[in-house]
């Protein structure tokens, strides 16, 4: 009797089968099962676990070069996989400089395949990187692509042109392949049984897949996916859950929630290249009146954690549990006295104070200017309109209601996300933002990318502009430092320096909850990334009905 | 002038028209604030990644040879890639056509027959009940607000009864099997039509209703109605042979008069039920910010009604010699 | 909306100026008496009220603010209540003052738009009709092309391109869209003007152009103008809701089809019909009340047509 056909719910149809796009969420989430990279994280540790690789990566250090053998593997179209593709996908990425993957790889110097199943990458510098963010890049078959990409080597516009490439029958290594995809409609995915891992213990887990298929079905908004799940036409719904359906959900029978804590962060950005801003000390003032414990009290309806750091406490290892706090633990009236003392021991002044007793804030103040006599002008909080993320448009009206509760002029904005990105990233005028990476790496290098004064440019993603150049070499250290224990260390130095500067203040990271139907399938694990992960659909199992 | 001739020469202006909008259109984006690739920018692209896809794409060219090279692909025919989907723009809107067709079609032609049907009852049984209930259910109905009775109608009849699918044009079970067969299939795409052509027809046919329904009026104090009365013809008869036919003509005019309100609410109902037509892929595509597919679905808009209009002018020049350019 | 068959280039001119102030008393008495433009009339004299006491609630606390309104003990979607009449929207703000200031945005952008796209069409009619010739062609063939072209989705993609929008950037995006069907009308009815012996008079006694202009002939088509003002504002107001609706409307605003798209990408549409039905609802009947408002008025101009009641 054949397995029955897992039923996901996506909220939207990916945009192509083609790896190299710079894709959205959908079209990564099906890619994922599709081809597949050398390593991936373990669920409970977190750590690497060789995947398409057979073992840890050997490293060289007077080489520079790491020494990599891979299992006995087929693509789905029963061809072998050997070292060659390997090879071939690094080169690739290099010589048409394909975005987000080419920063990764271009410090790669050459790669060698000694035998069929041995590859060594020798690198022209030191990359405490490219084991977490070279090595989890997906591989893709050599007869697959060069047909496509050879012709295009030599053209004026390579790289728009590989992009473009439609992909009608993506060959993978992974456990599931392309049957059809219904424009509009849905997509069917296979099993496929010559998937390296079908069978074989990876990591003591014991892998499938034990599913026929899975049938990816669309749905324009959540609460349409909802009902479907609720009425059994589909087994899991792959996307966060917002905290209104839980109560309905969870008296439900046959329906399951899962609740995992993210590797992402939501936070306030500010512009530190004008007033007020600028001042470090205004910035202190306005960490303290930010109260996230009761943000992650009202808004998230305390299904999440409050961020004091950029990177999420999840992340044990690389999280910097002692940073300074700003407000931690004070009730409404201690964080306005406070932020009131540290203003106007910088010098702010009011023309009309406001007035603070033990029952409450009494009145704002009015006319706020600097230590110069200036002026403070009006802050506007930018954040993206209500219906795309509620919680960072209701965080941003309640720092606009806790700034004017002592006398600072400030509104909350809704826009476009289109344009917030625009303003923030390439026009950069802005005094604040409110904004949140839904998906962050497990490696922290983002917080030298985020932080570092080279990327405060168009585009870059410094976008507070902040430039240390303390903070610069630390972190310049961290992305070559080779030994854990060390770049341990130096991040979490550069975490307290964050935490003490504040070009961003850090807010919360929701978890993310997921719903599926018990009465079908079991079997799903728990990642940081959600359920939706390879060990869950490797080991998912049909109930069984007797 | 002769019908042909007059055709000819409208036929010409529409492709001076066309080539127009197309040359405003491309203008618009160009010069749009901040450049197409940085919208579609993911996190992850750095900014390196962002510049060499800008000028691989030919983004930093000059307009005017932008514009030329636009041009020329048009021509023959290739309306660019979409900046989302990667795939040809022609391809995808190819792929979209039949399903707005499919509805958009059914609805108007069914809300014009209904109207006229109905218009015509309303008109004979002036100031009595029947013409009141069908006026007032024309007015209520035509003033709703499309996609707010798009979501009732889910609502009640999908939602509370369970009687029609939710939402999109087809289950996707019965389609990934192989054994169904073109009659399910058909079937299937109809019992997912209904409620995107209902809220359609609804919204419609109230309009056709009083228009026909006042030039019926207008018709029956015609000198040939009284001529056919004083023959003795009996009512059935002159009301439908006579008079209906002559009172349907302003329907067909404003068919294509309001053919713009017409599509405004054709991509609307597309949204609100995922029906994945041209309209929907317009919304979607100016919402991403995909500016050669949103470029090109509403030249095709343009392009389909300016070449309607043309056809109820044909229409209505032919049936009422009176008219001539 | 639906093009009234009516209103073709034949309506008489109704206004010498000698008359003028008689022919409005006299088409007042006519107006109030058709039953439809009473009901049409009653429905806006409710909105009109609704935008006015739309600054109340906000003043009696602020948790009532509909954009940043926030209940110290609701943050969810909750039904209708002694605190909150229509309940709370998905972030706990009070939906009945919400559908207080939606009403003021309706009146807002359908009457400014409205305004704008009679400005610009009544002065390109007049000169269309005055000027003649290459300048007539000109101007009209454009108004054909404009009229014929769906106008939502040309607004649409002039959307998307500013990027950041707000109310007044709609509105004139708006105007710019709507204002061939008044200067068809007024064409001709400046065609049938310049014929008449005053205006003759007036060129011989030699006024400047700019002044047989602006004297004499625009205050005879304004009233004509203001008749299409009334199906201007629901084709505004409309477009704002459609607009609203699929996410392009000004964020920090809050209009009725602003509403609709919370309470439909929120995933509320199935749970909570005291927040769905109530926009819905006004959006509706306002462009009911201004379309029979606008047959009502026709009635007037048009003798032809009283005593028919539609």
């Amino acid at each position: 009797m054949p397995s029955p056909i897992l039923k996901v719910g996506l909220l939207e149809e990916p945009k192509s089968l083609n790896p190299w796009r710079s894709s959205d969420a959908w079209s990564s989430r099906i890619l994922s099962l599709i081809y597949q990279p050398l390593y991936i994280r373990d669920p409970e540790s977190l750590e690497f676990v060789p995947w398409l690789a057979d073992s840890d990566p050997v490293y060289d250090d007077a080489a520079i070069s790491y020494r990599i053998t891979i299992r006995d593997a087929r693509w789905s179209d029963g061809e072998p996989l050997t070292s060659e593709d390997v090879a071939y996908t690094a080169e690739l990425i290099k010589a048409f400089r394909i975005p987000r993957y080419y920063a990764n790889w271009e410090f790669v110097d050459r790669v060698e395949t000694p035998d069929k199943h041995t590859i060594v990458f020798y690198l022209s510098s030191r990359r405490a990187t490219f084991t977490t963010r070279s090595l989890t890049t997906p591989i893709v078959s050599r007869r697959e692509w060069e047909p496509i990409a050879g012709p295009l080597r030599n053209t004026d516009a390579p790289l728009p042109a590989l992009l473009n490439h439609p992909l009608e029958r993506p060959v993978g290594s992974g456990p599931f392949s392309l049957v059809e995809w219904k424009r509009g409609g849905y997509l069917h995915l296979r099993r496929n049984d010559r998937f390296f891992g079908k069978g074989r213990t990876i990591n003591r887990r014991l892998l499938g897949p034990y599913l026929d298929g899975i049938l990816f079905k669309l749905y324009g908004t959540s609460d349409t996916a909802v009902l479907a799940l609720k009425k059994g036409s589909l087994d899991m719904f792959w996307w966060g859950i917002q905290p209104g359906y839980l109560k309905g959900l969870a008296e439900t029978d046959h329906i399951d929630l899962h609740s995992n804590e993210k590797s992402a962060l939501y936070y306030l950005g500010l512009n530190l290249r004008k007033p007020p801003f600028s001042d470090i000390r205004f910035r202190r003032a306005v960490a303290v009146l930010v109260d996230k414990d009761f943000i992650l009290d009202r808004l998230l309806q305390g299904h999440g954690v409050v961020m004091d750091t950029i990177v999420p406490p999840g992340n044990r290892f690389w999280h910097s549990a002692h940073v300074p706090l700003h407000g931690k633990g004070l009730t409404r009236i201690e964080r306005a006295k406070t932020a009131l003392g540290i203003l106007r021991d910088a010098g702010y002044r009011w023309e009309v104070p406001p007035r603070i007793d033990d029952r409450g804030i009494r009145s704002a103040g009015r006319k706020l200017t600097d230590s110069k006599g200036n002026p403070v002008p009006p802050i506007t909080i930018l954040t993206p309109p209500a219906d795309y993320d509620p919680m960072r448009a209701q965080a941003g009206i309640f720092i606009q209601e806790w700034l004017k509760s002592i006398g600072l002029s400030a509104t909350a904005k809704p826009i476009s996300f289109s344009s917030l990105s625009e303003q923030v990233r390439v026009r950069r005028e802005f005094d604040a933002f409110i904004h949140g990476y839904g998906n962050l790496s497990l490696d922290p290098d983002y917080v030298r990318s985020f932080f570092h004064s080279r990327f405060d440019r168009i585009h870059g993603r410094n976008t507070s502009g902040y430039r240390n150049p303390e903070f610069d070499s630390l972190s310049d250290l961290s992305a070559s430092t080779m030994d854990r224990g060390d770049r341990q260390q130096l991040l979490h130095r550069m975490q307290r320096m964050i935490a003490g500067d504040l070009p961003w203040i850090p807010l919360y990271n929701p978890h993310i909850i997921e719903a599926v139907r018990t009465d079908r399938f079991t079997g799903w694990v728990d990642m940081p990334v959600g359920i939706g992960n390879w060990w869950s659909f490797c080991q998912l199992k049909p109930v069984d009905r007797r | 002038m002769t019908l042909g001739r007059y055709i000819t020469k409208r036929l010409v202006e529409i492709a001076i028209v066309f080539f127009v909008i197309l040359t405003i259109l491309f203008l618009l984006f160009r010069l749009a604030p901040g450049d197409p690739v940085s919208r579609m920018v993911d996190p992850n692209m750095t900014a390196s990644d962002v510049e060499a896809l800008i000028a691989q794409m030919g983004l930093d060219r000059p307009i005017g040879i932008q514009y030329l090279a636009y041009l020329k692909s048009v021509i023959k025919g290739d309306f660019g890639h979409s900046l989302h989907y990667g795939e040809p723009v022609a391809a995808i809107i190819w792929d979209r056509l039949p399903n707005t067709v499919i509805l958009f079609t059914s609805s108007i032609v069914l809300a014009a027959l209904a109207g006229v049907f109905l218009g015509k009852v309303a008109s004979w049984h002036k100031g009595r009940a029947a013409d009141s209930f069908l006026t007032v259910g024309a007015l209520v109905t035509h003033t709703m607000f499309l996609p707010w009775l798009g979501l009732i109608l889910i609502w009640v009849f999908a939602y509370q009864l369970g009687w029609f699918p939710i939402n999109g044009m087809m289950s996707e079970e019965i389609w990934m099997k192989p054994e169904s067969g073109l009659l399910l299939k058909s079937l299937d795409i109809a019992h997912h039509l209904v409620l995107p052509l209902a809220t359609l027809f609804l919204i419609h046919f109230g309009g056709y209703l009083l228009i026909m329904r006042s030039s019926m009026l207008e018709t029956l104090k015609e000198d040939y109605i009284l001529t056919a009365k004083a023959k003795g013809l009996e009512e059935r008869v002159i009301r439908d042979h006579h008079a209906a036919p002559n009172a349907a003509l302003p329907v067909v005019t404003s068919v294509g008069l309001s053919l713009a309100f017409s599509i405004n609410g054709g991509a609307l109902t597309e949204t609100v039920f995922s029906w994945p037509g041209i309209g929907r892929e317009l919304v979607i595509s100016v919402t991403a910010l995909d500016y050669p597919l949103a470029q090109s679905c509403f030249l095709l808009i343009a392009a389909v009604v300016l070449v309607a209009n043309l056809v109820v002018d044909v229409l209505y020049a032919y049936l009422d010699p009176r008219i001539r350019y | 909306m639906m093009v009234s068959t009516k209103a073709t280039a034949e309506t008489p001119d109704l206004y010498p100026p000698a008359n003028r102030v008689r022919a409005i008393a006299q088409n007042w008495s006519v107006f109030r008496e058709n039953p439809l433009g009473r009901i049409g009339l009653g429905l806006l004299v409710v909105f009109c009220s609704m935008a006015l006491c739309s600054f109340i609630p906000p003043m009696v606390d602020p948790m009532y603010h509909p954009m940043t309104g926030v209940d110290p003990h609701i943050l969810s979607s909750t039904g209708p209540s002694p605190s909150h009449w229509l309940g709370t929207d998905f972030m706990g703000r009070d939906i009945f003052s919400q559908l207080l200031a939606g009403a003021r945005v309706a009146f807002l952008v359908g009457v400014s738009a409205a305004f704008m796209s009679i400005l610009f069409g009544t002065l390109i009619g007049v000169f269309a009709g005055y000027w003649g010739k290459t300048i007539d062609a000109l101007l009209m063939r454009t108004a054909d092309i404009i009229m014929v072209l769906p106008t939502l989705l040309m607004v649409l993609i002039l959307a998307s391109l500013f990027g950041q929008l707000n109310m007044w950037i709609i509105v004139l995006i708006i105007a710019f869209f709507r204002w061939p069907g008044v200067s068809r009308v007024i064409r001709a009815q400046t065609l049938t003007l310049k014929t008449r012996p005053f205006i003759e008079a007036a060129v011989i006694s030699g006024a400047s152009h700019t002044r047989v202009i602006f004297w004499h002939i625009m205050p005879n088509v304004l009233p004509l103008s203001f008749l299409y003002m009334t199906f201007r504002v629901t084709s505004a107001i409309i477009i704002e809701a459609s607009l609203a609706f699929l996410g392009f409307g000004d964020p920090s605003a809050v209009s009725w089809g602003m509403m609709l798209q919370w309470v439909y990408k929120t995933g509320h549409m199935f749970r909570a019909p005291y927040w769905l039905l109530p926009p819905g609802i006004c959006i509706s009947l306002i462009t009911l009340s201004f379309y029979l408002l606008g047959r009502a008025m026709e009635e007037v101009l048009d003798p032809r047509l009283r005593g028919e009641h539609l």
